[in-house]
């Protein structure tokens, strides 16, 4: 809360009445002939045209999946295919007036939307734009599998059958498909028409398109983002979260000028009654009114209203005022758009959960055939011009199949061939130091903010010339190298954008944000709401469309509350999209300590066993602000890992002191802390710093000298260095906070094992915490492993100490005890 | 009354504050509310306002002082209101550091301290399993160690490394030809090769294959060690302790000079020519070398003496400790007030104390109260060596073999026969050139013995 704002009692206890206005369904009520005026008779067909190809080429998965056939042709497609037959009218309404720089993101139920999107672009872009994207993308991969076959001479047909391949590709896995096969029928997409990914998590995209529109908005660029979900997400708190966020008052309020006016944002819900096949009205849900939701978000409604997705000029209607609004005010708008489908949620659907007399009721609705006899009965068209129609599509879909399941033209990965082809996509290991090459919007010139006068005082070792510790106020802290990082990328990336709970104004939970306020405009520095789905999600959008983000949990523990936008978006999208998409996201998480069970843990292991996402944790100035140096001029997702405990600790090993100039930490390398011989010690976080009080008390009682290694990442990992010195120690103890089942060191100490098994003089020996509750801070010394847990281990596990009295139980009847409780 | 105001803890982990600006100057006057000073901790900027009204009579601290929570900062009250009492920098006590050492938890231990493991040869049977680290049977496999017979330290028995690095300290590694038949027999062998690995031909030795024949015997009969166990007998342990405690407790070392025994040759030839009708008993050499130093040590009292931490006992009287070898072991009986004995005297006595000693007679106060023993090894033929010293005596004299030398008479090389004499002294007690003194007499009076008779 800024000080600029004034929470007035007077004001706030007065009593009134909150008004609303009332909210529109299914207004429009014009015919054809009434909207000839708009639309010219090519238009008319062109929006038959668009909305019967996409009937056809649902027809024609529904047709493979449940006969393995269509019109001739014999394929089996096991993969999945979430038909939405019945709904074409409103995914072609939506997308007609919308160019490519509008991008639209959806879900699990997309086709529709892929194909309308495109053919919208398509008929957009001039005949040169669509050569260069065709002849570009992948190199013309996916052109060249149509080139021998298509009639080049009208590059907008040959464009449509381009989008359709590329799309059907993709759905049957196919190396020529828009995405290599790596996101297949339910995240088909292609940026280069502003078809962005859609998600097979239900509401996935809400958090994700608001990123997008945030990204559209800090750097004013042009566009709408439409965030295509459905009824069934209504139910998510993530598509709640999204919202909250995107309806942020700050944005008006507080934002500068040229920034300050609503998200570029349509929440377009194709309400279709069904999520799967639970009824979302008058079963699972409450609301009557999908769009009634909008009234419980901001005063002006989200501008919701109810619109008949069967009419496909209703939804251009409501698209075409919906922009309007968007471009005059701002959004983010609501859209409930009714529609239906026709087709199960998948072919395997038995439709179990609705009568035939329903489904039958909604196909004497078909757009279809009711938008022919509407164009009929005014005497626009004849019957036969929509034959021809669809005669063209039938060859156009039957003829693309055919290329789509032909083993030559479009072949499969082949991973004998070249075994690399999906780990090569996993990290796109790229350094680009900015996003954009434009002047960053700073409001002072760098260093001249208070924290960074305050850290030009600072010693930047922890020692002084006399070997003496330098006090906390005095040197130069962990939480200042991560301020210093971030702020330089600041003034180097003009899209660099920052932003979770408190990070203004306050600085930050633990104050690494502390005088950013001051220097960065408030469009790239924003406190959001308690939204880590959101934080986390919008920044995987921003970073999708072309941004670099930084968003922080305060804790680590709120991971969970962000779960599927780290494991299923963060993580997800480089790969899926085969490398077309970029994630320079740094997320930043603070693990706590003193805070008991739900704000001290550890959770690193999450993250690291998830493919796709980098994983570090420095503990040192120096290491941390090298690596979030590395981080932020990554184009990969990294978790950036810190603790609580040691934000005010100097730089105590590298003793030049921290760098004031800009340095990079390789992501993946560990750190020898102190060298040994006679046993490793491997640590994950803050327990380097037990290890280093154990290393110190095994030289000087028991005369063997240990050689401690940070890990700093966890992912990636470079096992060499550890490897080396277990071939010289023939011992390793591994140690961190988390608790040791399932803990990432559990998966070093077997990949260890795996790798210096004739070196070793005993089995890795893992000192985790406790699998219990993180209990209160006073009993925390029986929680987390501590120097003489080091002992102990050793003492039981590898080398017996003479004349040592362990205090933690290490031997195996304990150890088999503890698993069969499961503690 | 004078009110101070304190440094506030911003949270639990902070330790201290810097102050950042004074918004008032000593001596302003101050209302409630007021604004103080700002101070900073790591994460933030506060202000202090005033709480109560007056002049703010001293400031305790200036800007960009790192000051501890809770410490007295700056003092409000009236005029003319001592501060003293609330200045922290005048009652300045050195804060302890925070211990925060682990508290050694109490109670029961998980398990017991491991003992030393004595590190002996064991020896496992054929085809038991052993448990033995992949690191430590790399090292026994390259070392040439038998993990048969390495004793298992590590945790159950298992072993480790520092187990079969003990065997290899112990030279108890072969090569790898010799290992096969080395392997698994737990011999007590010495190597020959290279880093005294044991080889084929050690194996070979007659000792090897006894030590092999026994082994096997032992192994097949399971009837306990391959060793008899000898109790060591009272004298070896009065031995031992005595000779260790000279070596640990003195600053011995020894001096070496000879001198020629023509005269004494010649000296004896004529008691032996005339040793019946003078009724002479049989002269040894070491007789005369004992007469000798009874005659010659008290001008160097030093040497015969008893010597203690805070004084030294000067014998007016010599008491010889005469050292004889026993089938017991080595006895020391003495021949009190030698000085005053015939050459003649010494002879029969220290043979009649000889033959007590070798015959288990001799009487417990013979042998004490020694103030120089003469030891002699010349018998078997040693050419020189270091005695030791029988404490508290400050000097032992060592007797060799007679060798023949040569020296220069006129222009001529000369034999003669000549006999090395190896003094060890206790620096502690004399110096060098005290004890060379003593010995250089000694060998001039055996170089002219008769001359000595004759005082």
């Amino acid at each position: 809360m800024p000080k600029s704002q004034f929470v007035d009692p007077d004001i706030l206890r007065k009593p009134s009445k909150i008004t609303f206005t009332d909210i529109d369904v299914n207004a429009y009520n014009k015919t054809v002939q009434e909207e000839s005026a708009i639309y010219t008779k090519a238009d008319f067909m062109r929006i038959y045209h668009d909305m019967a190809l996409i009937r056809e080429f649902e027809t024609m998965l529904y047709s493979i999946k449940t006969t393995n056939s269509y019109n001739g042709l014999e394929y089996n497609n096991p993969g999945p295919a979430h038909l939405s037959i019945g709904q074409e009218a409103s995914a072609v309404g939506q997308t007609y007036l919308l160019d490519t720089d509008d991008y639209i993101f959806g879900s699990h139920r997309s086709h529709g939307e892929i194909l309308a999107k495109g053919l919208s672009a398509i008929e957009k872009l001039s005949e040169n734009e669509l050569v260069e994207i065709m002849e570009s993308f992948f190199d013309g991969a996916v052109l060249k599998a149509i080139e021998p076959t298509a009639d080049k001479s009208d590059i907008k047909k040959l464009a449509r059958e381009f989008l359709v391949y590329g799309a059907l590709a993709e759905i049957f896995a196919r190396e020529t498909g828009f995405n290599k096969g790596l996101g297949g029928s339910m995240h088909a997409f292609f940026t280069p028409f502003g078809i962005y990914p859609n998600n097979a998590i239900v509401g996935g995209s809400a958090t994700i398109a608001l990123g997008s529109a945030l990204y559209k908005r800090a750097n004013k660029k042009p566009g709408i983002v439409i965030c295509n979900i459905g009824d069934g997400s209504m139910g998510c708190g993530p598509v709640w979260e999204a919202m909250m966020m995107s309806v942020m008052d700050q944005i008006k309020q507080l934002w500068g000028e040229g920034y300050n006016k609503g998200l570029p944002l349509i929440f377009n819900f194709f309400n279709n009654n069904y999520g799967m096949g639970g009824q979302t009205r008058g079963e699972t849900m409450g609301y009557d009114f999908l769009a009634r939701a909008g009234a419980g978000i901001t005063p002006n409604q989200m501008y919701a209203e109810r619109v008949d997705g069967y009419n496909p000029l209703a939804v251009i209607d409501a698209m075409r005022r919906k922009k309007e609004i968007i471009n005059k005010e701002g959004g983010p708008v609501l859209l409930d758009v009714l529609t239906y489908r026709i087709s199960g949620h998948s072919p395997s659907d038995a439709s179990t959960y609705r009568s035939k007399e329903e489904i039958e009721a909604w196909e004497k609705h078909d757009v279809l055939q009711g938008f022919e006899r509407q164009m009929v009965e005014a005497k626009l068209a004849t019957p036969e011009e929509f034959a021809a129609i669809r005669e063209e599509i039938k060859a156009l879909i039957t003829k693309v199949c055919g290329l789509a399941i032909d083993e030559k033209i479009s072949p499969r990965m082949d991973l004998y061939k070249n075994p690399l082809a999906i780990e090569s996509l996993m990290f796109s290991n790229q350094k680009i130091e900015k996003m954009e090459d434009r002047e960053p919007e700073m409001l002072l010139p760098r260093g001249e903010d208070p924290r960074s006068k305050q850290i030009a005082k600072k010693i930047r070792y922890a020692y002084d010339a006399d070997g003496k510790p330098v006090s906390k106020n005095r040197v130069f802290q962990l939480r200042d190298a991560i301020f210093e990082a971030i702020r330089d990328k600041y003034y180097t990336d003009p899209t660099l954008i920052s932003y979770g709970e408190d990070v203004r104004d306050w600085g930050g939970a633990f104050a690494v944000y502390r005088g950013l306020t001051e220097a960065v405009p408030y469009h790239r520095l924003f406190n959001s709401p308690i939204s880590e789905a959101a934080i986390v999600g919008s920044g995987v959008g921003y970073a999708m469309s072309g941004g670099r983000a930084i968003v922080e949990l305060m804790y680590c523990d709120f991971i969970g509350r962000a779960g599927d936008e780290i494991f299923n978006q963060l993580a997800k999208w480089q790969a899926m999209s085969a490398g077309v998409i970029k994630m320079p996201v740094v997320l930043r998480v603070s693990i706590g300590s003193k805070y008991g069970a739900q704000h001290s843990q550890d959770w690193t292991a999450l993250m690291a066993h998830i493919p796709g996402l980098k994983v570090v944790f420095p503990v040192t100035p120096y290491d941390a602000k090298g690596l979030m140096n590395s981080a932020l001029a990554g184009t990969d997702p990294v978790v950036f890992c810190e603790s609580q405990r040691i934000y005010d600790i100097g730089e105590q090993f590298h003793k030049e002191g921290v760098p004031e100039d800009y340095y990079e930490i390789e992501i993946g390398e560990p750190d020898i802390k102190r060298e040994g011989k006679d046993i490793t010690f491997l640590t994950i976080g803050t327990s380097l710093y037990e290890a280093l009080k154990a290393a110190n008390e095994l030289e000087t009682k028991y005369n063997m000298s240990a050689e401690v290694i940070d890990a700093r990442s966890i992912t990636p990992f470079n096992y060499e260095k550890v490897i080396e010195s277990v071939k010289k120690t023939g011992r390793i103890v591994l140690a961190s906070d988390a608790c040791a089942r399932g803990s990432a060191l559990k998966e070093m100490a077997q990949t260890i094992s795996e790798l210096a098994f004739d070196y070793l003089d005993a089995p890795p020996v893992v000192i985790g915490a406790r699998n219990w509750i993180t209990p209160c801070f006073e009993l925390e010394e029986h929680f987390f492993p501590h120097a003489t847990w080091f002992l102990d281990a050793i003492h039981q596990k590898i080398q017996p100490l003479p004349g040592y009295f362990p205090v933690q139980n290490f031997t195996e009847l304990e150890q088999i005890r503890r698993n069969k409780l499961g503690v | 009354m004078a009110t101070p105001v304190i440094m506030p803890r911003q949270g639990q982990s902070v330790e201290s504050c810097i102050i950042g600006k004074w918004h008032k100057k000593k001596g302003d006057p101050v209302s409630p509310g007021d604004l103080l000073f700002t101070y900073e901790t790591d994460k933030s900027t506060f202000d202090e306002e005033a709480k109560v009204g007056g002049i703010l009579l001293d400031i305790f601290f200036e800007e960009g002082d790192d000051v501890p929570c809770l410490t007295n900062v700056c003092v409000i009250g009236d005029a003319g209101e001592s501060t003293d009492e609330f200045n922290p920098n005048k009652k300045e006590e050195e804060k302890t550091p925070e211990t925060t050492q682990a508290k050694q938890a109490e109670g029961e231990s998980p398990t017991a301290p491991v003992k030393e493991e004595q590190a002996a040869i064991i020896s496992r049977k054929e085809g038991e399993r052993i448990f033995i680290s992949p690191r430590a049977r790399h090292l026994a496999e390259k070392a040439g160690v038998d993990i048969l017979s390495t004793p298992g330290t590590g945790p159950n028995g298992r072993i480790i490394e520092r187990d079969v690095a003990g065997m290899i300290e112990k030279g108890k590694v072969a090569t790898a030809a010799a290992f096969k038949d080395y392997q698994g027999k737990a011999l007590d062998v010495t190597g020959s090769g290279i880093g005294g690995r044991i080889t084929m031909s050690d194996l070979a030795a007659p000792g090897a294959l006894e030590s092999m024949a026994s082994v096997a015997t032992t192994k097949a009969a399971e009837t306990g060690p391959d060793y008899e166990e000898v109790a060591n007998p009272t004298i070896r342990k009065t031995i031992a302790k005595a000779m260790h405690a000279s070596l640990s407790n003195m600053a011995q070392l020894t001096l070496n000079s000879s001198f020629d025994m023509t005269e004494i040759n010649e000296f004896r030839a004529k008691i032996k020519a005339s040793k019946e009708t003078l009724d002479l008993p049989n002269i040894t050499i070491n007789d005369i070398i004992l007469y000798a130093v009874s005659r010659t040590i008290l001008d160097h009292p030093y040497c015969n003496a008893h010597y203690y931490d805070d004084k030294t006992l000067l014998f007016k009287n010599v008491h010889l400790g005469v050292a004889v070898d026993t089938p017991r072991g080595l006895m020391v009986p003495t021949l009190f007030n030698a000085n005053r004995m015939s050459l003649s005297e010494i002879s029969t006595t220290s043979k009649s104390l000889g033959e007590a000693c070798r015959n288990g007679t001799i009487l417990p106060d013979s042998l004490k109260g020694g103030t120089f023993t003469v030891t002699n090894l010349g018998t078997l033929g040693i050419e020189s060596f270091t005695p030791v010293i029988n404490p508290p005596q400050t000097c032992i004299l060592g007797v060799n073999t007679i060798e023949t030398k040569v020296k220069m008479a006129g222009s001529e090389l000369k034999p003669y026969p000549a006999m090395t004499l190896s003094l060890t002294f206790d620096h502690r007690a004399l110096d060098g050139a005290p004890a060379a003194r003593f010995l250089k007499a000694l060998v001039v009076n055996l170089e002219n013995f008769s001359a000595l008779l004759a005082r």
